[in-house]
């Protein structure tokens, strides 16, 4: 689906749209669940599906975002600003995810191990990756840390603002900056790694693939 | 903050989920916003009225004003009245 004029998360409705929404959810319209499920069901699903590399983990994930928020609709502040929330709680979700597969895996389960580091996995986008660049970016990302992976999902995917990325991370705008910066330079170093890996002349007398 | 492979990346594509999920999400959701609703309306509607637990202060009152008036009489019936 191509994102050509599609705002960011942080500015998918105004102000004022947003705050008569949280006024119905709170007062159980479905209409306004069905608003604001359009507005932000498939930004929901990038971000998870990119951040998992797993369809089908997205897709228990996003179910269970949305169950959230009608389960807590009465409860929204009349000020919740619904792009932030919808992130933070899927966010939440695929920490808990993360934690409770690794927990299983008796092959990882150790302290390190809890943090959402995940391991080389290739994207599943590549293959379908519309451009050389795009299958470059999407195997780069899939390549990192979920913790730097996510950050730039956050700003750079779902355009979030930086200051709401904070909040959805749970941390001050400056920490958030900081991991942008390091996401950002972690990413180029990956891409660069591509293009030298690409342009390194073959060994000669070797059929062996190289695996990585 | 739009540097250019922060610009790259808000280019990648909208990945859409699948629809008859999206689909049968939707209406869980609503089943369970409709649920809510109503468990809080009956929640918030005021109690029936409990006619026992009406009877029971007045009557506590009424004890309490024939014992202390018992007592007022036991006592100028001791020591006098004043």
């Amino acid at each position: 689906m191509s994102r050509a004029g599609l705002p960011g998360v942080s500015t998918a409705m105004d102000r004022e749209t947003e705050l008569a929404l949280v006024e119905r959810l709170r007062r159980g319209d479905a209409d306004a669940f069905d608003d604001v499920h359009s507005a932000f069901n498939t930004r929901l699903f990038t971000f998870l599906v990119r951040l998992s590399r797993r369809r089908d983990v997205a897709e228990d994930l996003l179910e269970e975002t949305w169950l959230r928020l009608v389960t807590r609709a009465s409860r929204l502040r009349a000020d919740t600003r619904l792009g932030p929330w919808l992130f933070t709680v899927a966010r939440n979700l695929h920490i808990s995810y993360h934690r409770s597969r690794v927990l299983e895996d008796s092959a990882s389960a150790s302290l390190w191990a809890l943090w959402p580091f995940s391991q080389v996995r290739s994207s599943p986008f590549e293959a379908t990756a519309a451009s050389e660049l795009e299958r470059r970016i999407e195997r780069a990302l899939a390549a990192m840390p979920a913790a730097s992976r996510e950050v730039l999902l956050l700003v750079g995917v779902a355009g979030l603002e930086p200051a709401d990325a904070a909040d959805v991370c749970g941390v001050t705008p400056e920490a958030l900056r900081q991991r942008l910066h390091r996401a950002r330079e972690a990413l180029s170093r990956l891409l660069d790694e591509q293009d030298a890996a690409a342009e390194a002349p073959a060994p000669r007398g070797r059929t062996s693939c190289a695996t990585r | 903050m739009r540097d250019p492979l922060i610009r790259q990346l808000s280019e990648l594509p909208l990945v859409e989920p699948d629809r008859a999920r999206t689909a049968h999400v939707r209406l869980r959701c609503h089943a369970r916003l409709t649920r809510t609703r109503l468990g809080e309306s009956v929640a918030g509607a005021p109690a029936a009225p409990d006619r026992t637990s009406q009877f029971w202060p007045p009557l506590l009152a009424t004890l309490g004003v024939v014992y202390f008036t018992e007592v007022i009489v036991q006592a100028l019936r001791v020591y006098g009245a004043p």
